[in-house]
């Protein structure tokens, strides 16, 4: 089986684009719920629509009252967080605990009401635990595919709106942007996304899709379109994997996988996306590092002529000296003299700075400047140089050398 | 310890109180350190607990979720200190947004959790058990191990009382005593794990979530100061568990309606704390 036959398959291709569909939902309001740092609310809210699933059951037995009945009950959880932090003063984390704790309870009660007097029924709300997307049929992909559109056009026509609310709520409000409807409708759609959901995820893990495909986008990109647009991929490309990982591997349950997927995106651009990746961080402090002991090599090497490595690290720092051009043999090559004499330039100079104009005294800058030689750029040189005038001796009396082309 | 002939409600009751002090007494030192939703994550990370320590003691091929102690201290070590340190990584080390990294850390170890149940189990039945819980079930070993954990826990907590208090309520001070936060806070997720996992069996994971905050919720309109708290919310545990299963039991014989004691547990706790801003508002007027 291909991939593409997924979309073609009469048996799994309406459960692949409800799936898809239903993480491109998730992973857009999950972006705004991330950015807002409310992520645990949307954990709170989807664990909470268990007891509405369960009313919608077993009053209606229907699709739509499931979904009617969950995002009531989510409704009322929100409501209810709000009043365990405002009237209690309870703080945010054990409201959230406790509103989750309470209302999955509260479903686990009614769930067990129906338990023994209809196998069926049961059996038919405990997929929504853990979802189940393989019963999903055409019905299902146009009531998902129309929810999932309305909340891709919120995003788009109140894109301006979210950037400025987002990041300064202050401002949004003075420009007369209804910063409080914004929250609302956001809350809304975020019961929305949620219920949508749970049927193919399960009330458990549903968090997750709103968390993982934010986190995989925003460690990629620094722009709120680009965050929308990332996440949005993730959430369908995990859809799909998932479905198609549960599919192949039979009985491993769909939810899990989709998690399973969107939190294996995460962790790879955690660690290896382009700038904010933990890879490229470690790779750049590396490479200063490693900056570092060639600058000092050549300072050490200027200082005293010639520079005779001890150590394998120092052995090798000279053959990439040598290889780089800046030395020959044990000697400097005229490049590595101006090179190493810019370096001593900078470090004289920075010490000097600190004893005029911070009044540092004369015998502690050297540690400071031991570390400012190989950070300062040449615009903040000219800067230096035109505040200190043009100096000719550090504070120990040693000759500064005169500025070079470097 | 505690051996002879026990009824079945006998030991769900003394069973439910054991676990009430146990839940009680970690919840209100981590609800003061708002690290509530930290035991959240353990409730779910601890199916992974589970299942990976079962897999490592197999040996003796019994069903699956016939636990004993060595399990459970195995399970709760592991659960707990994986949550803890991988969250917590996830926060220092790649600078991710607390509430993210919770949610992010736990559900991915719930879902591992239950696919490593699933290929091992062919079902995904435990998983469901171990969100519902099943009261019926219990044995009168279930109430010695939950009498052992609520002792541990009892006996720890009074040793280390005077640390967990400071490191709670002051930090910076009980840092100048030479006392770690970040110990105490390890200490307070095994404990946490530890009571999760017995809690696992009776009531259900997430309903231990329940009795870990709801009791100190209540406990905390009446008492003002933390010594009494600690004494009123497990006593507030206790008889919320006696009511429940009064009322499972009244349920079942006269009105003949079978109910989750479990569900019950967490409904009244539920409608005994939303209950609390009204009569808070008829003491105000």
């Amino acid at each position: 089986m291909t991939l593409l036959t997924f979309f073609t398959d009469p048996v799994f291709s309406m459960p692949t684009i409800g799936a898809m569909l239903m993480c491109l939902a998730s992973s857009l309001v999950g972006v705004m719920v991330f950015l807002k740092k409310q992520s645990l609310v949307g954990e709170v809210l989807s664990h909470a629509t268990y007891p509405g699933v369960v009313l919608g059951m077993v009053m209606f037995g229907s699709a739509p009252a499931v979904l009617i009945g969950a995002g009531m009950v989510s409704a009322l959880a929100l409501g209810a967080i709000r009043l365990l932090q405002n009237r209690l003063k309870v703080p945010a984390d054990a409201a959230l605990c406790f509103t989750l704790a309470s209302f999955l309870g509260v479903g686990i009660l009614l769930a067990s009401r129906v338990q023994l007097t209809s196998a069926l029924l049961y059996r038919q709300i405990q997929t929504f635990l853990y979802g189940q997307v393989v019963t999903m049929n055409a019905t299902h992909v146009v009531v998902y595919g129309l929810l999932a559109l309305i909340i891709i056009l919120f995003v788009s026509l109140a894109f301006r709106m979210l950037i400025i609310t987002t990041f300064d709520p202050l401002f949004a409000k003075t420009i007369g942007i209804p910063v409080r409807v914004l929250e609302r409708i956001t809350y809304a759609l975020l019961i929305l996304a949620v219920i949508i959901g749970i049927r193919s995820v399960g009330v458990v893990l549903m968090a997750a899709m709103l968390i993982a495909p934010p986190v995989a986008a925003r460690w990629l990109t620094n722009r709120l379109s680009y965050l929308f647009l990332f996440s949005g991929l993730v959430g369908l490309f995990s859809g799909f994997i998932g479905t198609f990982l549960s599919v192949v591997g039979k009985g491993l349950p769909t939810g899990p996988m989709i998690v399973l997927t969107a939190s294996g995106f995460a962790l790879l651009s955690l660690l290896f996306a382009p700038k904010r990746g933990l890879l490229s961080r470690a790779i750049r402090i590396v490479r200063f590092r490693w900056q570092c002991s060639l600058e000092n090599v050549l300072k050490a090497c200027w200082k005293k002529g010639e520079y005779t490595p001890v150590t394998v690290f120092s052995r090798l720092i000279v053959i990439a000296l040598q290889v780089q051009g800046w030395m020959r043999g044990k000697k400097l090559t005229l490049d590595g003299e101006r090179r190493a004499a810019s370096i001593v330039r900078l470090h004289r100079l920075w010490e000097v700075y600190l004893v005029t104009y911070v009044g540092a005294s004369s015998d502690k800058v050297h540690v400071s400047a031991e570390e400012m030689e190989h950070i300062i750029t040449p615009e903040l040189e000219a800067e230096i140089t035109t505040l200190l005038g043009d100096v000719k001796i550090d504070p120990h009396s040693q000759p500064i050398p005169p500025r070079g082309t470097f | 310890m505690l051996r002879g002939n026990f009824a079945s409600d006998e030991i769900q009751l003394l069973t439910l109180f054991c676990i009430s002090i146990s839940s009680v007494l970690v919840g209100a030192f981590l609800y003061f350190r708002r690290m509530t939703m930290l035991a959240n994550s353990l409730s779910h990370t601890i199916l992974l607990g589970i299942a990976i320590a079962f897999i490592v003691l197999r040996s003796s091929g019994g069903a699956f979720f016939q636990l004993d102690l060595s399990v459970i201290v195995l399970a709760s070590l592991i659960t707990g200190l994986l949550t803890t340190l991988i969250t917590n990584l996830f926060t220092h080390l790649f600078g991710l947004q607390e509430d993210a990294s919770i949610g992010l850390v736990f559900t991915t170890l719930f879902a591992l959790g239950v696919v490593v149940v699933t290929l091992y189990t062919k079902s995904a039945h435990i998983g469901l058990e171990a969100i519902m819980g099943n009261i019926d079930a219990l044995t009168i070993s279930d109430l010695q191990m939950s009498a052992t954990i609520a002792l541990v826990n009892l006996g720890v907590i009074t040793l280390c009382f005077r640390p967990l208090f400071l490191s709670t309520f002051d930090s910076s001070l009980a840092k100048t005593f030479g006392i770690s936060a970040k110990y105490y806070s390890y200490l307070l997720m095994f404990l946490t794990s530890i009571s999760a996992i017995t809690a696992f069996r009776a009531v259900g994971v997430f309903l231990f979530l329940a009795l870990l905050v709801g009791p100190v919720i209540i406990a905390r309109q009446f008492a003002n100061k933390f010594s009494h708290m600690l004494i009123l919310a497990p006593l507030i545990g206790m008889l919320i568990s006696l009511i429940a299963i009064a009322l499972s039991r009244h349920c079942y014989s006269v009105w003949d309606m079978p109910l989750s004691t479990s569900g019950l547990v967490v409904s009244i706790i539920a409608v005994l704390t939303f209950a609390m801003p009204i009569l808070k508002l008829r003491r105000a007027t």
